[in-house]
């Protein structure tokens, strides 16, 4: 695999950027209706338009996950409840069947018991109102790194990639590589 | 004989123990779990035991972020290791010290002093914070040491759930000096899983497999572009290739790599820096099982096992580069350089000089290497930059929490319960200067 085929892909790369510019917004739209399992802030970034940021703050936000499964919420497609009005679809289904606690009515009960998030603590605990001087949590964090760009590494095999996904923008470093991510991985949002 | 409790209550481990004793008596998870097979949550220790089946265990831990979130948990961990673990009768006869996380919320602060003083009765209470800790015990190690002498140390706190660069001028931590990256053994663990289970087998559910993955097989780069050089190459000229073998449940429960010699091979790759370290008895053991060396070399599908290349450097390498991740953040070495500018001038050589390593994510091998040499062009010429490891960074805290409490004035600095119930808990907090 020589230069002469990475100039080919720089090109098409191009190309197919430019021309896909109208309908970037809604490639999520043509998805399965069929219940998927995804991850509570996966769902936001899923509805968003700017879904790539929202994606990766998701990703980030996964890495401090305790389990992998154990965090799944399901949603549903073919519903229009989002996750914000979860206690009207709770309250329909109470209205028809009210002997049996449903699945839903559990989960939203180990929702109501399970305890906040060290972020809404945060978000509670109003540190922005303490005077500058004052050192708190957020003021320690450390800012943005001063000159280093960002290296990208391939999200198939891990070398460095010089490719740029145009359809939901990880990385690749050769066209095997591209093949295995647009089967497996593209616009799953994971990595 | 001394009747206090040093407790550090970490993210990932709880290190539990008498003051005054060199070694905590109980270290264990701080966390539960539950086998797939079961009903019943495992706390702590039981989740070492070798009876019990952790694969796809789900877990719970009362901490996230490094901060305590679930109080409730906590509590029931913390009784199962004063009534199981320690040999804790009364604890209303025991004072506390505890560690907490740096810049606590005052929330969290009210949350743990209902818990020591009003579930478990303790008699006082001192709250500690690691860094003061790690300066501590650091400074009685060599008496006329440095950071003994000037009483001034930079404690990186390389931790499970974050990374602290912190500042500590005469025993007490400069909590404006402070800096914080949010990246941690945990994030760490969770990002090689990731990495696993999309190019091999699906490990998203085996947190304990991937922690002992993690801690036997990772090291930081010193030169991540040559070494990605090398990771490319196939056959015996990689010399970052390695295979890991997943428990079976039959014959072997926990993993194994499945030789320890070539997992060491990267070891010799250096100009001679270090020599190659001891294989465990384990490994040897395990080498000697599996013999023949031509089926080391490819992946053998009927057991459940999978390769590691680029990923073993790829992973400790966020810590110095956590844009990499897409991180806003800047890396480790920046990190102290903005800890210490945020000091008086005065304090910058005495503190570039007394770097102390502390936290069980500063355990991989050359890591201390790596840093200064990232270190170095970001600090002036005329300071010198001096990195000290500790001897056993996990245990670091907690053995300056003992040394702590068997001071002879440790009595007079706590808050007891009789003041707690006076003045409440913002106001015993105060005592404390956090």
């Amino acid at each position: 695999m020589g230069s002469c085929w990475s100039f080919g892909e720089m090109s098409w790369v191009k190309y197919v950027d430019q021309a896909m510019d109208e309908d970037t917004s809604n490639p999520l739209r043509r998805m399965s209706s069929r219940t998927r399992k995804v991850a509570p802030k996966m769902v936001a970034a899923l509805a968003s338009n700017d879904n790539r940021t929202q994606a990766a703050l998701a990703r980030l936000e996964a890495l401090e996950n305790d389990n992998a499964g154990a965090e799944m919420v399901e949603i549903n497609e073919d519903d229009d409840a989002s996750l914000d009005d979860d206690d009207q679809a709770y309250m329909r289904k109470q209205s028809k069947s009210t002997k049996r606690k449903t699945r839903q009515a559990k989960a939203l009960e180990n929702a109501k018991k399970a305890p906040r998030t060290f972020l809404e603590l945060v978000n509670e605990a109003n540190l922005e109102s303490l005077p500058p001087h004052v050192p708190s949590y957020l003021r320690a964090a450390v800012g943005p790194p001063s000159s280093t760009s960002r290296r990208h590494f391939c999200t198939v095999c891990g070398f460095t990639a010089n490719y740029t996904c145009v359809r939901c923008g990880m990385r690749f470093c050769a066209i095997r590589c591209q093949t295995i991510h647009n089967d497996t991985r593209c616009l799953k949002f994971v990595a | 004989m001394s009747n206090v409790v040093v407790l550090d209550n970490g993210g990932g481990l709880i290190k539990a123990g008498i003051g005054g004793e060199r070694e905590p008596t109980a270290v264990v998870p701080n966390c539960v779990g539950r086998p797939l097979s079961s009903k019943k949550w495992l706390i702590g220790d039981q989740l070492h035991s070798p009876s019990s089946d952790l694969t796809s265990a789900s877990l719970r831990r009362p901490l996230d972020r490094g901060y305590l979130i679930n109080p409730d948990l906590q509590r029931d961990i913390w009784s199962h290791i004063f009534t199981s673990l320690l040999p804790l009768k009364n604890p209303s006869l025991s004072s506390l010290l505890l560690v907490e996380p740096l810049l606590n919320l005052p929330s969290i602060q009210r949350s743990i002093d209902e818990l020591v003083f009003e579930d478990f009765n303790f008699n006082s209470l001192f709250v500690a914070d690691s860094p003061s800790l790690v300066h501590l015990y650091e400074a009685s190690r060599s008496p006329y040491g440095l950071v003994s002498k000037t009483q001034t140390s930079l404690v990186v706190d390389c931790g499970f759930s974050f990374t602290h660069a912190a500042p500590v001028f005469q025993n007490f931590t400069l909590n404006y000096g402070v800096k914080r990256l949010d990246l941690g053994g945990k994030a760490l663990t969770n990002y090689l899983k990731e990495l696993v289970s999309y190019r091999s087998v699906n490990v998203m559910d085996e947190t304990f497999i991937m922690d002992d993955v993690k801690e036997k097989l990772c090291f930081v780069s010193l030169d991540v572009e040559r070494d990605l050089q090398i990771a490319r190459r196939s056959g015996r000229d990689n010399l970052f290739r390695c295979t890991y073998v997943l428990p079976d449940g039959v014959t072997h429960t926990k993993g194994y790599i499945k030789d320890p010699d070539e997992a060491q091979r990267y070891l010799n790759l250096e100009d001679g820096a270090q020599s190659p370290q001891l294989k465990t008895k384990e490994g040897m053991d395990r080498l000697e099982v599996l013999g023949k060396s031509n089926d080391r070399m490819r992946i053998d599908l009927t057991k459940n096992e999978f390769g590691l290349t680029n990923e073993r450097f790829i992973v400790p390498e966020m810590i110095f580069r956590p844009a990499d991740l897409g991180m806003n953040q800047a890396g480790l070495a920046e990190c102290i350089v903005r800890a210490v500018n945020a000091c008086h001038p005065y304090l910058h050589p005495v503190l570039y000089e007394s770097i102390i390593l502390t936290g069980g994510s500063t355990l991989f091998p050359r890591f201390a290497e790596r840093l200064e040499r990232e270190l170095r062009p970001l600090v002036p010429d005329e300071y010198q930059v001096k990195i000290t490891t500790q001897e056993d960074p996990i245990l670091g805290v907690w053995r300056g929490g003992s040394l702590l409490a068997s001071s002879p004035d440790f009595e007079a600095m706590c808050v007891t319960k009789a003041e707690y119930e006076e003045l409440g808990s913002a106001r015993c907090r105060r005592r404390f200067f956090h």
